[in-house]
């Protein structure tokens, strides 16, 4: 009798592993879930945050407007930001659309003639994108005005 | 081989001692090995059950936050409902160069409280303004940009549906500001006595015994017998709905943004100024940098008001505004 105690309760503990190990495996799924969820919601408020967003610096305040002239000043600073865990992401890229986008990363030499800013470089990842205005400040011939391009925004999260 | 009668001595056997065949003797402490391993499982499991389910509230909360984020609009709203009497834990720490918000949520099982706040989940980029725990069913989020003189933060502002928070004659702006909140705990009445009974009573520039009282000559909020400064109705709300230390340690936060955010802008003005559109920003917002080194605590604001103005005058100013 006590073997058959034994018996069963080894088969008990066998399901109670299933059964946790099942949950685990839900967990996990829940979770990347939940940080995809955090990374659309974050990818579409972003360029609002204050290190992105166009205030009224080019006139009215506009929404979902990224001032390319803070953010390739940010991309230097990045470090204090600790690479992306201060918005708890990845990676975050900034890619023009229109004019047409030539690939030329934007490094303070080659600035303003290329089209992304790779803020934070993520190597893996699950990638989210919204369309924002990026926009930066041209002074040609003693007179200041916005050039603003239509670019894509890109937050890189673990999932 | 199996001894199957496990039997006392004579002696021992007519003294009244029960004869125990090895089988059950073994059975019994088998089984009661088992037992005592299956309650400790299954209190795990327990335990396990109430981790995971506040490790998902709080990060479902952490997503909730997200759309608060403000563009130009003056103020944001949202409630969050839980299926049963759920606490949430503020806390804020100073250290690092952002500092953290740290939030976490318990909910009642079995008609109790967890002894222990479960473990937290932490934010850099948020800055939550509540009591130390804020209890009940139902909460009120409503967030509010401050900008010191531009936008260093979303402040968000954490109430419980369970407690009213009655504003007695507030300021046009902030009787307009309330109202358009419509959020259902706040009360803007013109004296104590149509406030709801029990509610928290908040009183702008009046002698009179209230819960928290508003000095908006001094730019101050004194509650529980504790004096904040304030500047602004963003960080004017944030004393009244908060903790006076976890006020204080946002505050501080904060400030190391705006320190942050200062040299940002100061490398902006550099990156612009070569361009050809050049500021007379870039020795105010060093200076404003040097004084927010040296922040300690919300009396410390006043001191940097008149650096605040000057920028946010000549940056109106400007040919090329920075923010």
């Amino acid at each position: 009798m006590a073997f058959m105690i034994v018996a069963v309760t080894i088969f008990f503990a066998l399901v109670g592993m299933i059964i946790l190990v099942t949950q685990v495996s839900g967990l996990n799924q829940k979770a990347a879930a939940l940080r995809g969820e955090n990374a659309k919601l974050l990818v579409s408020k972003i360029a609002d945050s204050p290190e992105f967003s166009c205030g009224n610096s080019f006139g009215t305040s506009m929404g979902s407007c990224i001032d390319e002239d803070k953010v390739m000043n940010l991309k230097s600073m990045i470090n204090k930001y600790g690479k992306g865990s201060f918005w708890g992401v990845n990676g975050i890229e900034i890619r023009t659309i229109y004019p047409l986008n030539r690939g030329i990363e934007c490094t303070k030499e080659n600035y303003p003639d290329c089209s992304v800013i790779s803020l934070i470089k993520s190597v893996n990842g699950t990638g989210v994108s919204n369309f924002v205005s990026l926009c930066r400040r041209d002074y040609s011939s003693g007179i200041s005005s916005a050039n603003c391009t239509l670019a894509e925004i890109i937050v890189t999260y673990n999932g | 081989m199996a001894i199957k009668n496990f039997s006392l001595p004579g002696k021992l056997r007519k003294r009244g001692f029960i004869q125990i065949s090895f089988a059950w003797l073994f059975a019994i402490i088998v089984g009661a090995i088992i037992i005592v391993f299956a309650i400790l499982a299954a209190t795990k499991v327990i335990n396990l059950g109430q981790y995971q389910t506040s490790s998902e509230s709080q990060a479902q909360f952490g997503v909730l936050l997200n759309p608060l984020q403000t563009s130009f609009e003056s103020a944001s709203v949202t409630s969050m409902a839980a299926p049963s009497e759920t606490r949430i834990y503020n806390s804020c720490s100073k250290s690092g160069t952002f500092g953290k918000q740290t939030i976490s949520i318990a909910e009642k099982s079995f008609n109790k409280w967890p002894l222990v706040p479960p473990d937290g989940t932490s934010f850099q980029s948020k800055y939550l303004f509540s009591e130390n725990v804020t209890e009940g069913k139902q909460f009120f989020l409503f967030s509010k940009p401050f900008e010191f003189p531009f936008k260093v933060a979303d402040l968000i502002y954490v109430t419980s549906s369970s407690e009213n928070y009655c504003f007695i004659d507030p300021p046009s702006d902030v009787n307009q500001e309330l109202s358009n909140l419509n959020e259902k705990n706040i009360f803007i009445n013109s004296s104590s006595s149509n406030c709801p009974a029990g509610s928290i009573r908040v009183c702008f520039d009046s002698s009179s015994s209230c819960d928290i009282n508003v000095d908006t000559f001094s730019d101050t909020v004194k509650k529980d017998g504790l004096t904040s400064s304030y500047y602004g109705n963003a960080l004017m709300y944030a004393a009244i709905f908060s903790d006076h230390a976890i006020y204080e340690c946002q505050l501080s936060r904060l400030m190391k943004r705006e320190y942050q955010l200062s040299n940002l802008y100061f490398e902006k003005q550099k990156t612009i100024s070569l361009e050809g559109c050049s500021s007379n920003l870039g020795s105010d917002l060093s200076g404003l940098g040097g004084l927010l080194s040296s922040f300690s605590d919300s009396s410390s604001i006043n001191g940097l008001i008149s650096k605040v103005n000057a920028l946010q005058s000549e940056n109106s100013y400007a040919d090329c505004p920075l923010w």
